[in-house]
């Protein structure tokens, strides 16, 4: 498994996580910033654990995110 | 013929620099909310609920308030820019300034008057023309010449090119501050290195990072004098204000909103007296001296003076970072201000401070201010010098609050 993490407040809606998994990332029209699908908030920061099948896209994603705010980890 | 004064126009990155900017004496400031802004990395970026006391700050001290949106925008940015510029005219803001379509379009609709961004690149009177549709105020590109720029001013007065207020078009351009090896800010290297688009407002700033030189096909490394190949030099004004003015300028633009409070305190300052001694006759080359010495003090990459003169076509610094002659070392922290004696209290949170030491404070309120010590006091006793833990007191004549940092200004 793996926990996708995502400092919300800080993204500049590039679009780049979401060229890179975009089931997993969606740009909303609202606010212009990214939303982790399926994430939980706490303490301005989303998460949520996917399986490992997502792992190289999203990683991917968190590489290109400019601002530095999406963070991918191994969990048991 | 009675020319308009010129508009010095200030950076705020943060509360802080806008309290500096005002102390400074700027006659109107430019600030970024959200992500839509050409400094969207910086860590510091007002939110739209900042809106309402930027303005209320602004129109308390008489000075005009600009929002900038001038980054690329996406079909997913448009709600959030209309959000922006519907909050920015509740809250009357002066101008936007913007260089998308899409910004200037919903900003006529609303009524939200419009400058130019200098990423539109201007260059040419056509373009003036119309872009005037838009906009009163209009950013030059910065690779223009003074000459260029006295052609396009006599030239909007020729034809008689108005703004959307009727009156013809005022011409600002840049006056101090870094400058990009790019053409007006259009850099794609952060983006191809980093996918960090700089028109996004993410530069990442490879620019200014040392180089070396490679021949692939042989493997030698080239000897190059400056290692630095794309770090320009900071741009520096000063001492042809004159020409600036004659040009045909009614706005002067420093840039810095990435830049601390004292930065923007003492290089609005400087400008500040320049353009003042400008009009009272009194701008001379002892003035100059001063003021160029009083801007080395703060963060710069060394000076030239742009394309503006058309003397050279770049020059470059030699360092990383900055060439500041002073810098500033955190002491501590405000805790109140004693009216009746005209003294600030102060928790020192690290490194000492003396008598005689030159000290910086600066706060979202208080702006910046700038002091040296005559006199330390802890428990009301006299003494030379503080250390780290101490409360201790000195006189200033400004307010100080416990939102205040303390600094020493101590020579790089």
């Amino acid at each position: 498994m793996i926990r996708i993490i995502q400092q919300r407040a800080k993204c500049i809606g590039c679009n780049a996580c979401v060229e890179a998994a975009s089931y997993r990332w969606r740009i909303s029209r609202k606010d212009g910033k990214c939303t982790l699908v399926q994430g939980a908030e706490k303490r301005g920061f989303f998460s949520v654990v996917v399986g490992d099948d997502e792992y190289e896209s999203n990683k991917s994603a968190a590489v290109h995110c400019p601002v530095n705010i999406i963070k991918v980890e191994r969990v048991k | 013929m009675q020319r308009n004064k010129v508009e010095l126009l200030a950076p705020a990155g943060s509360f802080e620099s806008l309290m500096a900017a005002i102390k400074g004496g700027a006659d109107s400031v430019y600030f970024g909310v959200e992500q839509l802004n050409m400094r969207a990395r910086s860590s510091n970026n007002f939110t739209i609920d900042d809106l309402a006391r930027i303005t209320s700050v602004c129109r308390e001290h008489n000075i005009k308030a600009y929002l900038t949106l001038n980054t690329i925008l996406y079909d997913h940015d448009i709600s959030l820019m209309k959000n922006i510029i519907d909050a920015a005219k509740e809250y009357a803001v002066d101008a936007v300034i913007a260089s998308d379509h899409a910004v200037l379009l919903y900003a006529k609709k609303v009524g939200l008057k419009v400058h130019i961004s200098t990423q539109c690149n201007i260059t040419n009177i056509d373009s003036i023309e119309f872009f005037a549709a838009y906009a009163d105020v209009m950013v030059m590109a910065r690779e223009l010449s003074l000459m260029q720029v006295a052609s396009i001013n006599r030239e909007i007065k020729r034809r008689e090119i108005t703004g959307p207020s009727g009156n013809l078009v005022r011409l600002e351009i840049f006056a101090h501050g870094a400058l990009c090896m790019a053409v007006s800010g259009k850099c794609y290297m952060s983006l191809h290195s980093d996918f960090s688009s700089a028109n996004r407002g993410a530069c990442i700033q490879n620019c200014r990072k040392s180089y070396i030189v490679t021949d692939k096909e042989q493997g030698t490394e080239f000897e190059i004098d400056n290692e630095y190949i794309m770090s320009a030099r900071d741009l520096c004004t000063i001492d042809f204000l004159d020409k600036i003015i004659d040009a045909g300028v009614e706005v002067l633009k420093i840039e810095g909103r990435g830049r601390s409070a004292d930065y923007v305190y003492t290089v609005v300052k400087c400008y500040r007296e320049a353009l003042d001694s400008y009009y009272e006759g009194t701008y001379s080359h002892d003035k100059m001296d001063d003021w160029k010495a009083r801007l080395s003090t703060v963060f710069n990459r060394g000076f030239w003076d742009g394309y503006y003169l058309g003397r050279k076509m770049g020059e470059w610094s030699n360092i990383y970072g900055s060439k500041a002659t002073r810098r500033k070392v955190y002491l501590g922290k405000g805790v109140k201000y004693f009216d009746n004696v005209r003294s600030g209290e102060f928790r020192m949170e690290s490194q000492s401070l003396e008598v005689g030491d030159e000290v910086l404070i600066t706060g979202p309120t208080t702006g910046v201010v700038q002091a040296i010590v005559n006199e330390l006091r802890v428990n009301d006793m006299p003494t030379g010098k503080v250390k780290k833990g101490d409360l201790f007191s000195m006189a200033l004549n400004e307010k100080v609050r416990p939102s205040d940092k303390l600094y020493k200004l101590v020579d790089a």
